[in-house]
């Protein structure tokens, strides 16, 4: 079997009194959608920021192509896309500078790809981000997080900042040739009806543990075709 | 909570209660020192010999710039932006501009009176030492109010905000400094301050007003030049990427504040009557310094590991996800420094010999180097010239770089602490030089410790660099090659050094070793080396 992409196991993180992360374990497998699913301050961004190494493991481990994000972060962060939530990409910066600033840290960075997804998304390189709305700040930061190919893109909120136009006919239809080309995403929202459209394997997550992790498919077929908002609900409802 | 008043109030007071705490214990506690320890027949007196101007003046000037940044929003504020400083979340409150202004302005005009009245009254009662009652403590409200109306008021251009209010704070500080000269009664100067405070709060309505209903000028060239930045070439590098990416957040900083204040400092040459060389030796020290000095200032952004994010001492996620090392956003800082001391140095170089030659006191310069030149021969005067040049270089470089090991640990409560230290040296130090000078002996005693103080610092700094090169190795932030590399540079720098010192100081003084042991210490090496551990503890914490 060929080594999963995310290998994490019993991962644990507290912050002071609060249990962000308890005995997370979780592999995925090259070449799908996974959708990470779960209230606000359930631990998704937890849990990506360990993905990603801007958190080191207090207990348990973090293997990213089989690598430790934290000891080797070029390694790991040079195949890795990532949209942060937090909206950080610096005011200062023009588009384009943006993109040409973005361009010098991949070998794989693709000028034509980014060109055409720089149309698509129908942004100025001579705007300056600040001056962007949040829909626009969050296409910039999406293509400079696609336009390198990356093995395994990593996707924080990425609806918080989209407008639903974007959202179902761009973001989807990249996720979707992403997995097609064998390479891997990984999403987090809290917007249901989303996560089901896109994601092939979905994992909820709640207080910090993971409460269900399976293709979308299986999870359906066991609750009778109920919507993925219908079994969070009851899945979360019941534990309440 | 039932008004706006209160909760202002409440806000301002209820964030910052333990500074307030710590202060009025301070307060006390001087105030207490000379009736209990000092006696109550003791003299006491603010200039030196033991003097307490240390324990008085340090405490309450940070006081001051702190209480500024507080009624200012300022603390957490990029003060550069076009966008006003007043926080936007305050602008959808249902009160009205005149309140949104007025309420932080007079918190912050009456506390900066009452605390210098207070401390007034400890000077005068039980201290002994006459001080003003109302026109210190009045110009320190009446700068809060006009740097209150700079920090609110939204700009077209980045950066004109600190340019405005540095250039009327200046000429608010030349009124009052004449006015001091001139021996003018406090009433003639509160008839000066006091009728600014409506005038500023008139203003910071207008500021207010302007940033809540969003309006922020733009002068900049930014849409008259579509796609500019497409037609630039790729970085050649990550290194040459990383470096941009530090320049353009601060590397202008350094060259652009000394350009700034170095020719307000020229302009005295310029006063009719001040033409002695002691007074053109005094500006020519002060224009040598101000790259140091507003280093000091400019060092503060750049340890800063995250300046546009929520957490200011945070890694950003958009650096930390990026797949370059620690070691490799370290080196872009240290080159950036570099850099911009050197474009500070090549600004205040001009500048100087701009304002010494127009004004005709170039000739003072030239007669002292003739003389010096005269008395040691030509190369012996060259290089100690050139030492300190280079010296002051890199003390500038120096202040750059020396706090990133702070900063960037990302820990508010490290910073915090750290400065607390640092405020506490810097007002023992002078008593304690005082105190050591006044014993018995004490010139005897040093000549005979002379070497020891230096041997402790020196041991201290190598064991450190010791625990540092460890550390680094451990956590492989940076190769042994690197390592080595920086080791063999360091050393053969403090070598250079130590052969310079040797070779121009006279040997019948000051012994060879001791020479030695100043290069060392001289030369940066534990804090710059430190700053990737730092990081690294911020960055995957």
């Amino acid at each position: 079997m060929a080594e999963p992409v995310i290998d994490i196991g019993n991962l644990t993180r507290r912050f002071g009194a609060t249990t962000a992360l308890n005995g997370v374990s979780l592999s995925l497998p090259r070449g799908a959608v996974y959708g990470l699913v779960g209230a606000n301050g359930a631990g998704k961004t937890t849990l990506i920021k360990h993905i990603l190494g801007l958190l080191q493991a207090q207990s348990g481990s973090v293997r990213i192509f089989g690598l430790d994000p934290v000891a080797e972060p070029v390694a790991v962060l040079s195949r890795i896309g990532y949209l942060s939530e937090e909206n950080d990409l610096p005011g200062w910066m023009r588009v384009g500078e943006l993109l040409r600033y973005s361009r010098a840290f991949y070998r794989t960075w693709d000028d034509r790809y980014a060109e055409e997804l720089r149309e698509a998304f129908s942004l100025d390189p001579s705007a300056k981000i600040k001056d962007l709305s949040k829909g626009q700040k969050s296409r910039a930061g999406l293509i400079a997080a696609l336009a390198y190919r990356p093995e395994l893109l990593v996707l924080d909120e990425p609806s918080s900042g989209l407008d639903p136009i974007v959202r179902r006919d761009i973001l989807g239809a990249v996720m979707r040739t992403i997995a097609d080309e064998g390479r891997t995403v990984l999403f987090s929202s809290h917007l249901l009806d989303e996560v089901e459209q896109v994601a092939d394997h979905v994992t909820m997550i709640r207080h910090g543990n993971i409460v269900m992790s399976a293709p979308l498919e299986d999870i359906k077929r066991s609750h009778s075709d109920k919507s993925l908002d219908e079994i969070f609900v009851s899945l979360v409802g019941a534990r309440e | 909570m039932r008004t706006p008043v209160a909760a202002f109030g409440w806000e301002f007071f209820h964030r910052h209660r333990g500074y307030v705490a710590g202060l009025i214990g301070y307060l006390l506690i001087l105030g207490l020192i000379k009736p209990l320890y000092l006696g109550p027949d003791a003299t006491v007196s603010f200039d030196p010999p033991d003097g307490f101007a240390a324990f008085a003046v340090v405490p309450f000037t940070v006081t001051f710039f702190y209480l500024i940044g507080v009624f200012t929003f300022g603390l957490t504020g990029d003060l550069a932006a076009r966008q006003s400083i007043y926080p936007p979340r305050l602008f959808t409150l249902p009160i009205g501009t005149a309140a949104l202004a007025g309420w932080p302005m007079l918190y912050g005009c009456s506390v900066m009176v009452a605390l210098w009245m207070a401390a007034t009254l400890l000077a005068r009662w039980p201290w002994g030492v006459e001080l003003p009652w109302l026109w210190p403590g009045l110009l320190a409200a009446v700068v809060l109010a006009w740097i209150q109306v700079f920090t609110w008021m939204p700009y077209g251009l980045r950066g004109i905000r600190v340019i405005a209010a540095v250039a009327v704070l200046i000429a608010l500080d030349a009124v009052v400094f004449t006015a001091i000269e001139l021996e003018w009664p406090e009433g003639a100067l509160i008839a000066v301050l006091a009728p600014q405070l409506p005038v500023a709060y008139a203003c910071a309505y207008a500021a207010v007003a302007r940033a809540r209903r969003g309006s922020v000028p733009d002068w900049s060239m930014s849409r008259v030049r579509p796609g500019g930045s497409r037609t630039l070439p790729p970085f050649r590098s990550i290194a040459a990427a990383q470096l941009w990416f530090e320049w353009r957040r601060h590397g202008w900083t350094l060259p652009a504040l000394v350009a700034l204040v170095a020719p307000f400092e020229l302009s005295v040459l310029f006063i009719s009557g001040y033409g002695s060389h002691a007074f053109v030796a005094k500006v020519f020290g002060a224009v040598m310094l101000t790259p140091i000095l507003m280093a000091a200032f400019a060092a503060a952004a750049v340890s800063k590991a995250n300046p546009f994010a929520r957490e200011v001492y945070g890694v950003s996620p958009f650096t930390a996800a990026k797949p370059l090392t620690t070691a490799q956003i370290i080196a872009a800082k240290l080159r950036m420094a570099a850099i911009s001391t050197v474009a500070a140095w090549v600004v205040v170089l001009a500048f100087t010999a701009i304002g010494f030659m127009w004004s005709g006191a170039d000739h003072v310069l030239i007669e002292w180097a003739d003389r010096f030149a005269r008395r040691v021969g030509t190369v012996r005067a060259a290089v100690p010239v050139l030492l300190v040049l280079a010296g002051l270089i890199t003390v500038t470089w120096t202040m750059l770089v020396q706090g990133l090991f702070i900063g960037l640990t990302g820990r508010q409560w490290i910073v915090r602490t750290i400065g607390m230290i640092t405020l506490v040296v810097v007002m023992m130090i002078g008593p304690a030089i005082e105190w050591i000078l006044d014993l018995p002996d004490a010139d005897r005693w040093i000549w005979d410790g002379i070497l020891f103080v230096p041997i402790a610092l020196v041991v201290v700094k190598m064991a450190l660099a010791v625990w540092v090169a460890a550390r680094l190795v451990r956590s492989r932030l940076v190769s042994d090659r690197v390592l080595v590399t920086g080791a063999a540079a360091w050393a053969a720098t403090v070598l250079a050094l130590h052969i310079v010192l040797v070779w121009w100081v006279d040997m019948s003084y000051i012994p060879p070793h001791l020479l030695a042991l100043i290069a060392v210490l001289a030369v940066p090496l534990v804090r710059v080396a430190a700053a990737p551990i730092a990081l690294d503890w911020n960055r995957h914490r």
